[in-house]
């Protein structure tokens, strides 16, 4: 993985939207995502991401704009489709074919797929090569499914949902096996997810989309200092809140406030607030991604208040 | 070493920290190979690139040297750079923290300096 110097282009995307009947599902977004980096792909339900990942894939089509996957339309696209697995629940197989029939299938198409891997993370995750696809349990079929993501080592993998009806100790398990992988092959990984506290430590970077748009696009260590948490008296936290954007704002009861905001605090700042006896909080990843993507800066508790 | 990922401090950061640890303790010496980006990666499952930006903190502070297309090492400064260092930022923060504490509780000078005292013969007295 030698970084520095002449970064490749794997996804290009350039005012994309997709339309479906008069639902906008992706709405003139645009990014590029470069050579061996693994990127989440992070968003509520219904924001857009697997449509997104299903255009990136070849799967469906673009209503209009651009894409671009290894400088090639992906629709419709052999080269693209070789060097480039999309895993998701709804992978389906021929059904007279076994496990071990399927991967051996797979290995005709993807060149880079290793078979010993594969066998030796079936064995450790329990699933008999003389299995059936439709005899899997929910958890067990994903965990089958990420197994062929993982030991096909294609340039762009393509993960959505990968971890949805596993147990936690497979789903620990499972990225560990992803970033162990990444590391001896590295390749473009990019990772949808609602559950961001569960990848952050293994992305690169992360693409947060809210309502079909891209909402950023930064380094996983920005995004961890993108905001803070000033919790205090209402009275001076109010005074905090009016010179700046409020990303999230909780009232503690008796007087006392939790807001979020942006961090350009000035080390001045800073001081003064502590002086002011405002406690000062990191925000974790997963807990900003929530606060950026809620329609309201109070979130559920808004629609309890009717004050 | 178990990464604490809620904490207010980044994991490169930890990362930078935990390895001048190793430093300070002599697990890694003068002119000897540090851990690479992929073995940090591995050994706290975090991204490659969250790893590099730990190793790169300790270059830029001369605690590491790179050498082209071998890797980084250790620099034969670098212990007394990540003492000078820890004598100089951490421990005086943690001073003037202590010293605003005792303020804030009306603890005078005097009996601060004693309990000081009093917590350093306590440790040192458990050694032997």
């Amino acid at each position: 993985m030698h970084k520095g110097g002449w970064e490749m282009n794997v996804i290009e995307c350039k005012g994309l939207t997709k339309v479906y009947g008069k639902t906008k599902a992706l709405n003139d977004i645009s990014f590029t995502l470069t050579e061996n980096k693994i990127t989440g792909l992070i968003g509520r339900n219904g924001a857009g991401k697997t449509t997104l990942l299903k255009i990136i894939s070849g799967y469906l089509k673009e209503t209009s704009g651009e894409v671009k996957v290894f400088s090639e339309s992906p629709f419709n696209n052999l080269k693209v489709s070789a060097n480039l697995i999309f895993v998701n629940e709804e992978m389906s197989y021929p059904g007279s074919l076994n496990l071990g029939e399927i991967l051996k299938a797979a290995a005709t198409f993807y060149e880079n797929l290793d078979m010993e891997l594969a066998e030796r993370l079936m064995n450790y995750f329990s699933l008999d090569l003389r299995q059936y696809h439709t005899s899997l349990s929910k958890g067990m079929r994903s965990t089958f499914n990420t197994i062929v993501g993982i030991s096909s080592r294609c340039a762009l993998t393509v993960y959505d949902e990968p971890t949805s009806g596993m147990d936690a100790g497979v789903r620990k398990d499972f990225y560990r096996a992803l970033l162990k992988d990444y590391i001896a092959y590295p390749r473009t990984i990019l990772l949808s997810s609602h559950l961001l506290n569960e990848v952050e430590d293994i992305l690169e970077d992360i693409l947060l989309i809210k309502s079909g748009e891209k909402y950023l696009h930064m380094a996983m260590g920005d995004l961890k200092e993108y905001a803070i948490a000033l919790s205090g008296r209402s009275v001076s936290i109010t005074k905090w809140a009016e010179e700046r954007k409020v990303i999230f704002q909780k009232s503690l009861g008796a007087g006392s406030s939790y807001i979020v905001v942006k961090n350009d605090l000035s080390a001045l700042e800073i001081e003064q607030a502590r002086n002011e006896g405002i406690e000062l909080m990191p925000v974790s990843a997963d807990d900003l991604c929530v606060y950026l993507t809620n329609k309201t800066i109070g979130g559920i508790d808004d629609v309890f208040s009717r004050s | 070493m178990i990464l604490n990922s809620d904490s207010m401090k980044p994991i490169y950061i930890q990362i930078a920290e935990w390895l001048e640890t190793e430093i300070i303790s002599e697990n890694i010496n003068p002119h000897q190979k540090i851990y690479s980006q992929y073995q940090l990666a591995e050994m706290f499952n975090i991204n490659p690139a969250t790893a590099a930006k730990g190793l790169n903190i300790l270059a830029d502070e001369k605690v590491l040297y790179k050498k082209r297309g071998l890797g980084m090492f250790v620099t034969d400064e670098a212990k007394e750079t990540i003492l000078s260092k820890r004598k100089n930022e951490t421990l005086k923060t943690l001073v003037v923290d202590l010293v605003k504490e005792a303020d804030y509780l009306n603890v005078s000078e005097i009996e601060l300096i004693q309990m000081v005292k009093d917590a350093s013969s306590c440790i040192k007295g458990d050694g032997k």
